[in-house]
């Protein structure tokens, strides 16, 4: 167990090397990219039952120098706040790979490859200890998301993903001035625990904060900065959209909770006002924007935007409700709009449509298909019973303890996500068949239902009995909000005072 | 949490759903039937107590709370389910519908025994997302839209609900589920998140939107359990809340007063519901213990008799295919006993003597009179005759009677009937013998129905209102087409002085029906569009802007690299001066 963090990336990023040297026929390629997340995801569950849910520690720490004239480490390690997000990574990743099966017929080698080196950089994000480190693989994972966009994209792809990879990159930049700023401030270390709890000077905090929020809050992403979101979901295949919203999403509101709040706790305190207030904007507009679409992903993307709203606000009413809702919300958001995304993917493959008006009757001629996407409609507005509702729950508590209105406010988008969501139920189950389509419609193979099904009991598992989940993330959470309690707000006029 | 086991009859109602599609052909009735028994029998076999607290996010759920209120309204809905179910049993292979009506009651029942806030809410909107499919399977164009405003309706009351609770929660730190006091945003919100339930007006426009577009034994379901859920959730929650007994009175007049107008069968029944429920409301605001048993007996009285009514309504329009008084008549010919057992249900609701009605609804009346609620008890009274006037005379006078529309029909099928026999046989096992739904009652009851004062009394209001039908026959007369543009007041006006209290009433519910369009979906739609086009022209357009405005300047200065090495030269030259003159300069 002790290189098991280790392992979970470099696995991945071996079976790629390997992936590229491989010949033959694409099967091949396609069983051992199976193969190969399957058995990252399983070392990662012998991680989960490992960790102590006591300890707000990292865990499973390992640390080698790198570069040790800048004390750069190869310096990784879980605690509650990642590890479930590390598990959601594992998790979706070998669906990724089912849901490519049959979708992607050219170049399948190197889609493979790209979803590998994606895996191993996503979690490398989500562990690394080192400030250096987790930048490396937060721009190494735009590369193959690139690609995966670029080459096995839509008609507009190119479009897409020269949006998405400038968009990012603009906020990773602002990321980098940061790192480098707290590093001279922070006593030349990258080592982000050393980084943390310390007394940085005002100014320092100010424009951290800021660097940190623009960076964040691309990735999330926050209304205005969420165009690229559609465009790259619409463009991307199955596999791209399961993994930009399923888990590229979570590295913001990550990057909140490891950095943002921990490392600058003044300058978050006083701004989180400013952030809520605007989780709620695009808790209400992405909800309305979704309303306004036609074609399924870009309504699941907008409907994304409104969904990680609520996930900033509970990262920002800085209570442990609403951190531990906003946390859980992101794994729930992971699960359910993953699925959503593979359900778009299945009926794609079908169809070649994404219209809501071309989901018509298929209640008819696919009802497994339709089940299915129903219980995701109902988990993704936060149906009791499902597991969003827990999640939201928490974040509505712990928003109401901070402020009424806000509150109140985001509690209106649960009304709206329903509204949209049930409008493409209502088409899958009542309306007219769409006759050009109704042939080409056959129900879900077992392929399918496998990749569906481990979805389907998590939505149940987490939303049934939430108990278990919230408790490997308790003590960190705690910890954290310690951290961010003891804080005083900024005065903006420490901030002013120029040399 | 009292020990001993406890088979929640809401459970057996949900695996009963789940598996549903694995029993098939003439196993499904057997095993439909059965499943509200057995429920029953676990209820029969509980001893009161509080079973199932589960820890749930820091809050107890508190699933099982078993106690004389949450027995009565257990049995009822265990007992309309029976009903109910029996009442669908000719329909062969709708799965999802009967899945969808058990889970409903499931729902229902989940509410009934739930000890906190939090249950409630999750109960009710199981019951909500169950519910609409009754209506949607109706499967027509205003079914769809009918189902979509009432579950609109209904989100926006469980976010009430939702919101009241949190807030609750954190200001309180508790969420039971016990008499709550009304001061402050939550439980206030907790309140209208009930009331629109109930369909307390200006709330209630979805009762009579959607319930006469649901199918016709998903109708029957909804008549029992939404409102009805409400009323409990209120008798438990808000006892005694002065202004719920106002509310009542004015929801008892205004449903009578709208369905005295309507030509659709099922949709005049609809509108009853809401003066029925306007009883019940008001008599939980009064309080008192005879107010609240009365509120209890007349929910469970109400259940049967309204079940009754639209299952006869409903037999009607399954075998004639048609809903409103103007095209109906006559049809005592060929639906004799469909006649006989709707007209039990007429007399009950009306609250004759002998048949359930008058044992419960003269409870509430009992209670306004003790409670010295004399514009309360004048107005409930108005609303009685009103109700005698059009289940009691109008519709059946009109559906059965009448102007011979020639319509001849055979009898429904013979579950349908059965299963209004037996509302029919408990109707006036009620009305006979009061005190067995009497020892039910949350409180002991020292109450005697049947006094010389009372039966006279009643009979004497409800003698005049059949003397009044008789003589206003010809202005009764059901418009063939009801819209409620301003030209019908006009029309109508002239019509003589009956109407015109329905005046500012039947205007307000246009309205209503008016504000719902234009103040919330119109403006919603034209919201989206103005920020779809913001979004792309602003949002969107200046992330654009910023690329193709740096895309044309890459444009521009790529002609500076012109490949001439005299322009570099010139370059270098005019840099190193100008850099030379600021030197000495500054």
């Amino acid at each position: 167990m002790k290189y098991a963090l280790s392992i979970l990336i470099f696995l991945p990023l071996a079976g790629s090397v390997i992936l590229g040297f491989m010949r033959g026929n694409d099967r091949w390629v396609r069983w051992s990219a199976f193969g190969l997340t399957v058995a990252n995801f399983l070392i990662s569950v012998t991680v989960l039952f490992a960790f102590n849910t006591a300890t707000h520690e990292m865990q499973f720490v390992e640390r080698y120098p790198w570069a040790p004239s800048f004390n750069i480490e190869f310096a990784v390690g879980v605690d509650g706040i990642s590890i479930l997000l590390v598990l959601l990574t594992t998790l979706l990743c070998p669906i990724c790979v089912l849901a490519s099966w049959t979708a992607i017929t050219s170049r399948v080698k190197e889609f493979m490859i790209a979803i590998l080196v994606m895996e191993a950089a996503m979690i490398g994000t989500f562990v690394a200890l080192d400030f250096i480190l987790f930048f490396v693989f937060w721009e190494a994972m735009l590369i193959p998301m690139y690609l995966i966009i670029g080459v096995w994209g839509g008609p507009n792809r190119i479009y897409s993903a020269i949006k998405f990879f400038l968009y990012t990159l603009a906020g990773s930049l602002l990321l980098l001035v940061a790192i480098i700023v707290l590093y001279f401030a922070g006593g030349h270390t990258f080592n982000i625990q050393s980084l943390m709890g310390q007394s940085y000077s005002a100014t320092v905090q100010f424009w951290v904060f800021w660097a940190f929020f623009i960076a964040f809050a691309i990735k999330i992403p926050m209304v205005p900065l969420h165009t690229w979101l559609p465009d790259a979901h619409v463009e991307a295949p199955a596999a791209g959209s399961i993994i930009l919203a399923g888990i590229l999403l979570k590295m913001g509101g990550y990057g909140f909770l490891r950095f943002c709040l921990p490392m600058v706790p003044q300058a978050s305190l006083t701004f989180s006002p400013f952030i809520m207030t605007l989780s709620v904007v695009a808790i209400l507009y992405g909800a309305y924007m979704a309303l306004a679409q036609t074609d399924l992903k870009k309504l699941i993307a907008y409907s994304s935007v409104s969904h990680m709203g609520f996930v900033t606000l509970g990262i920002f009413v800085l209570n442990s409700r609403g951190v531990e809702g906003a946390l859980l919300q992101m794994v729930n958001h992971g699960i359910v709009t993953g699925a959503l995304f593979l359900a778009i993917g299945q009926f794609y493959d079908r169809t070649h449509s994404r219209l809501v008006e071309d989901f018509g009757g298929i209640s008819k001629s696919m009802p497994i298909y339709a089940t299915l996407w129903v219980i995701f409609s109902f988990a993704s507005f936060g149906f009791p019973g499902t597991n969003s509702f827990i999640g939201e729950f928490l974040v509505l508590v712990g928003a109401f303890e901070r402020h009424l209105l806000l509150a109140a406010a985001a509690t209106l988008g649960l009304i709206l996500s329903a509204f949209y969501m049930l409008r493409i139920v209502r088409h899958a189950l009542f309306g007219p068949v769409v006759k050009s389509l109704s042939t080409s419609l056959a129900d879900l193979n077992i392929r399918e239902l496998v990749a569906v099904i481990p979805l389907v009991a998590l939505v149940f598992a987490i939303g049934l009995y939430p108990g278990p989940w919230l408790s490997v993330m308790h003590a960190s959470v705690n910890h954290l909000l310690a951290q961010v309690g003891a804080a005083t707000p900024l005065q903006i006029t420490e901030v002013w005072t120029w040399p | 949490m009292t020990e001993g086991f406890f088979l929640h009859p809401a459970a057996v109602f949900f695996l009963g759903a789940v598996l549903l599609p694995w029993v098939r052909g003439r196993l499904r009735g057997v095993y439909l039937l059965l499943i509200p028994v057995v429920a029953g029998l676990a209820l029969l076999a509980a001893s009161p107590g509080v079973y199932g607290v589960y820890a749930f996010l820091g809050q107890e759920l508190i699933l099982g709370r078993v106690d004389a209120l949450s027995r009565l309204f257990g049995v009822i809905f265990i007992l309309m389910a029976f009903i109910g179910i029996m009442y669908g049993l000719h329909e062969k292979g709708k799965t999802g519908h009967s899945a969808a009506a058990l889970i409903y009651v499931g729902g229902a029942l989940g509410v009934v025994f739930a000890g906190d806030y939090i249950s409630v809410f999750i109960f009710s909107e199981v019951m909500v997302f169950s519910s609409v499919f009754l209506i949607w399977l109706q499967r027509d164009a205003a079914s769809l839209a009918a189902g979509f405003r009432y579950i609109l309706m209904h989100l926006f009351g469980g976010v009430c609900l939702l919101g009241g609770v949190v807030i609750q929660l954190v200001e309180t730190g508790s969420t039971a589920f016990e008499p709550t006091a009304v001061n402050g945003i939550g439980p206030v919100l907790i309140l209208i998140g009930f009331l629109v339930n109930a369909a307390v007006p200006p709330l209630s426009a979805w009762l009579s939107d959607a319930y006469p577009e649901a199918t016709v034994t998903g109708a029957v379901f909804l008549s029992a359990f939404t409102t009805k859920t409400a009323v409990y959730a209120l008798i438990r929650g808000f006892p005694g809340t002065e202004e719920l007994v106002w509310l009542g009175a004015v929801m008892a007049i205004y449903g009578v007063v709208y369905a005295v107008l309507e030509n659709d069968i099922r949709r005049l029944l609809a509108y009853h519901i809401i003066s029925q429920v306007g009883f019940m409301v008001a008599a939980v605001g009064m309080g008192t213990e005879l107010a609240l048993n009365g509120a209890s007996a007349h929910a469970f009285a109400h259940i049967l008799y309204k079940g009754l009514l639209f299952m006869g309504a409903g037999a009607v329009i399954q075998m004639t295919g048609k809903r409103k008084l103007t095209e109906l008549g006559g049809l005592y010919r060929s639906m004799p006993i469909t006649l006989t057992l709707y007209m039990i249900g007429g007399f009950s609701i009306s609250a004759f003597p002998l048949f359930s009605g008058f044992v419960s609804k003269s409870m509430v009346l009992a209670a306004a009179h003790e409670s010295h609620l004399t514009t309360i008890w004048l107005m409930l009274t108005l609303a009685s005759a009103g109700t005698f006037l059009h289940t009691g005379l109008k519709l059946p006078y009109y559906t059965f009677f009448g102007k011979d529309s020639g319509i001849r029909v055979s009898e429904p099928p013979a579950n349908m009937l059965w299963a209004m026999g037996l509302a029919a046989l408990l109707c006036v096992g009620i009305g006979v013998a009061p005190q067995t739904l009497y020892a039910l009652l949350p409180y002991a009851v020292d109450y005697a129905p049947y006094t010389t004062h009372k039966v006279v009394g009643t009979l004497q209001v409800l003698l005049f209102t059949a003397l009044g039908f008789m003589l206003l026959l010809k202005q009764l007369d059901p418009e063939p087409k009801i819209s409620l543009d301003t030209d019908w007041f006009y029309r109508k006006g002239a019509r003589g002085l009956l109407w015109l209290a329905a005046h500012p009433i039947a205007r307000a519910d246009a309205l209503l029906g008016e504000a719902y369009l234009t103040l919330i979906l119109n403006p919603t739609e034209r919201l989206v569009q103005w920020l779809w086009v913001f979004e792309r022209r602003v949002i969107d357009g200046a992330v654009n802007g910023v690329a193709s405005v740096t895309h044309a300047c890459a444009l521009r200065m790529r002609r500076i690299q012109s490949g001439q090495l005299q322009h570099y030269a010139l370059a270098m030259v005019v840099g190193v001066s100008v850099f030379l003159v600021y030197l000495i300069l500054f």
